[in-house]
């Protein structure tokens, strides 16, 4: 008996809540990368969970690309940071204003 | 295809245009700094201009005139065609022999004026000369009227350019300027004169069935119908569009009140003045008229306009000429008198009177303004007459290339201008027998007779004889062949180019002398809508204009003759009484206030610097002020709404990343939301 399509989508939705709020309430820009992470997973697991369910491996696939994509947007977001603190001698993101008018 | 000669017809106003380009291009590695190439070029032109017109005239092969499309810029889609085309019909024919006899002979004449006094600047000097020639060339030979304002206009900035030779002098670009505006302002109406004749009949042809003179005449006779504008019928809509045609021909021709430039012109190089009086500039305004003269013959308004400015010039610059003290001056405004002449010839009725007058004036003009040019030489550029006296031994051959010029230019038997002026006069006069107006023009133009005999007069006598006033009319500067060769040709040609056209004679004995009449009435051309006595079944039908004699045409012939002669003899007379002798006194500073109303020329410059300056400046000032008003305050205000609301919104990019991610979110959120309600979801 397997276990029903909607719990993985609980777990999905609770795992993409948790990286929004991360978002919406971090500072750092280092937490910031680790919560986009958080919802690219629950995109994950929502893949993986309906290609479970319709028996169909092509979201299972896809999710190893995200992967290998999410893996790529890492290596890129580090380096912002990286730049970013040295340009402001932190990583806090509500300093980094003066690309605004 | 063109046949036979007239194939090679492009080529008279393209020689002079290769010319302009070599002087340009390479004129300091040239022979004489350009000329020689300028030289052969125009030799080149008259002789096909030469062949064209005895071609035309039948004396080589089939007499008959060529028309075609050289060729077309724009093809209309179920409208007008835009092209350049070559009509060589009698008169197109005589100008271009005119015109490129005398540029030859003007090239000729500047290496003497030029390249013999060590002037700069020559290269672009022979690239303009061939420029002009080559420009009015092609403005005589235009088939349509678009072709031939656009070089009317190219004729307007050679002799910009060529006025303003001298550019580093203060006067001669002034005077560059005030030619090039003052003809742009009647430049300004026939523009909208040209586009007026598009509009109205669709084709802007010269000649021919479907030229637009036939479709008037045809409109008029209720057989075509064309587009007349702002309610105006069809004979009231053609005057006006002549009238806005007649617009550019008086600034070009100088006439009045246009003519204030063409005294101003003397300032460029003397050569070129010949040029501009003779042939080219001056000469444009009243051959487009003689050009579409089956245009202007059907309006008798237009017609009386013509008349009678031509008649008012002729007598108003006389009068100026009278007080003149240099040479250049006095023959500039014995120009503007005798175009005055030509347009009250053409006014009148007497199409081949203004042909006639046009071709002998282009010839004994042109030679006036070389002999001028051969005294100011030997002068050392000293254009004061009162400097002068006494230079008849020195230099004979100019002495009697311009007596013979003189004698033409005051209307005396037989030289050319007598047969000219005189037949000019007698058209005006039994054509004007019906009409007072016409017949006040003729009046005018018959008592110009008088004052134009008396200023040549005062003119020779005073350049010529009596003692020498200064040190150079003791000594004067020796002139060379260069010089001599174009008077001695000219000089020969005022005298007897009376000749063709010799209709007194011929009305008093029966003898068919008179060839320039039956050249310029030939079967082709009024075949072609284009010759004499089409014209002037246009005159008596559509104008009303017919001639009516005292007591017969023979006496009035008489009258008219014995009228002309005698006053121009009397003018000669009086010059002769009061300047001959060895030292003549200044009669003219005896008419005091009189005088200075004629020096100052009627106070006509001022008048038109005031219109200019003040009018002009106030115009614009207020068109200014609504320009920066109105138009800019309309444009300002908009910009500013969207410079504020930009301003209050950029607010929202506060560049702080969470602000952004949660607008993102609650955008997100709001979109659901939405989407359910409409959706029906909840």
């Amino acid at each position: 008996m397997p276990v029903p399509v909607e719990y993985y989508l609980v777990l999905s939705a609770a795992v993409f809540c948790t990286g929004l709020f991360g978002i919406l309430t971090r500072r750092n820009a280092l937490f910031f990368l680790m919560s986009v992470e958080l919802m690219l997973n629950a995109a994950n697991i929502n893949l993986v969970a309906f290609s479970f369910m319709h028996g169909n491996l092509t979201g299972q696939v896809f999710s190893l690309f995200t992967m290998a994509l999410a893996a790529a947007e890492v290596a890129v977001g580090i380096g912002i940071i990286l730049v970013l603190y040295r340009n402001f001698e932190d990583v806090d993101v509500t300093k980094a204003t003066t690309l605004r008018w | 295809m063109a046949e036979g000669i007239f194939a090679f017809v492009p080529a008279i106003a393209a020689l002079p245009f290769v010319s302009f380009l070599l002087a340009l291009v390479a004129g300091k590695y040239l022979p004489k700094r350009g000329a020689i190439a300028g030289i052969a070029a125009m030799t080149g032109s008259l002789l096909i201009s030469i062949l064209a017109l005895l071609s035309v005239s039948g004396i080589i092969g089939e007499p008959g005139i060529s028309q075609e499309v050289l060729y077309q810029w724009t093809v209309g889609q179920g409208t007008f065609d835009l092209h350049f085309g070559i009509l060589v019909d009698q008169l197109s024919a005589l100008m271009l022999v005119i015109v490129s006899l005398i540029s030859l002979l003007v090239h000729v004449f500047s290496l003497g004026y030029m390249n013999d006094e060590g002037e700069t600047g020559l290269p672009r000097y022979y690239a303009e000369l061939g420029f002009f020639s080559g420009s009015m060339l092609a403005f005589v030979m235009a088939d349509n009227l678009l072709m031939a304002f656009m070089f009317f206009e190219l004729v307007g900035l050679a002799s910009y350019l060529l006025i303003g030779f001298w550019f580093r002098g203060p006067s001669p670009p002034s005077a560059a300027k005030k030619a090039f505006l003052v003809t742009r302002f009647g430049d300004y109406f026939f523009l909208i004169g040209v586009i007026a004749v598009f509009a109205t009949f669709g084709t802007a042809g010269f000649a021919g069935s479907e030229g637009f003179p036939h479709l008037a005449e045809q409109a008029l006779n209720g057989e075509y119908s064309v587009n007349t504008f702002f309610g105006l019928g069809e004979q009231a809509w053609f005057t006006v569009v002549g009238l806005l045609v007649l617009g550019g021909v008086m600034g070009k021709s100088a006439q009045f009140p246009f003519h204030t430039w063409l005294p101003d012109a003397m300032e460029g190089p003397t050569p070129v003045s010949a040029l501009i009086h003779a042939a080219t500039m001056v000469a444009a305004g009243v051959y487009l008229v003689a050009r579409m003269y089956g245009f202007y013959a059907v309006s008798p308004t237009a017609l009386a306009v013509i008349a009678f400015v031509g008649g008012f010039t002729a007598l108003f610059a006389a009068t100026m000429g009278l007080v003149k003290e240099e040479i250049k001056q006095v023959l500039a405004y014995s120009t503007i008198s005798q175009y005055g002449y030509i347009m009250l010839a053409l006014g009148t009725g007497g199409y081949i009177a203004g042909v006639f007058h046009l071709t002998t004036h282009a010839i004994f003009k042109a030679l006036l303004f070389l002999g001028a040019g051969s005294v100011i030489i030997a002068m050392h550029h000293n254009e004061d007459m009162w400097d002068m006296g006494g230079l008849k031994d020195e230099m004979p051959v100019t002495y009697y290339a311009f007596l013979s010029g003189s004698l033409a230019l005051a209307g005396i038997l037989p030289f050319s201008g007598f047969w000219s002026k005189d037949e000019v006069l007698f058209e005006a006069l039994i054509h004007g027998l019906g009409s007072p107006l016409l017949l006040g023009a003729w009046a005018m133009g018959l008592l110009a007779v008088f004052f134009t005999g008396f200023y040549t007069f005062r003119m020779v006598l005073l350049t010529f004889h009596g003692e020498p006033r200064s040190d150079t009319a003791r000594d004067p500067h020796g002139v060379r062949w260069n010089v001599k060769g174009p008077l001695a040709v000219l000089g020969v040609l005022a005298a007897v180019a009376g000749a063709i056209n010799l209709v007194p004679i011929e009305k008093l004995t029966g003898a068919n002398i008179d060839f320039l009449h039956d050249f310029l009435d030939a079967e082709s051309a009024n075949a072609a809508f284009v010759g004499f006595h089409h014209y002037e079944e246009l005159l008596k039908t559509q104008a009303g204009i017919e001639p009516s004699y005292i007591g017969g045409e023979i006496p009035t012939l008489l009258l008219s003759a014995a009228l002309s002669l005698g006053l121009a003899l009397a003018g000669a007379g009086l010059a002769f009484a009061l300047y001959r002798g060895p030292d003549p006194e200044r009669h003219t500073e005896k008419l005091g206030s009189v005088r200075d109303v004629l020096y100052n020329n009627y106070y006509q410059d001022e008048y038109q610097v005031w219109l200019a300056q003040d009018v002009g400046v106030g115009i614009a000032r207020v068109a200014d002020r609504f320009d920066q008003g109105v138009v800019d305050g309309t444009v300002n205000f908009v910009s500013s709404i969207s410079l504020f609301s930009g301003d209050r919104l950029r607010r929202i990019q506060t560049g702080i990343v969470s602000n952004y991610a949660a607008l993102v979110t609650l955008g997100l959120v709001l979109l659901l939301v939405a989407f359910g309600v409409t959706g029906g979801w909840f």
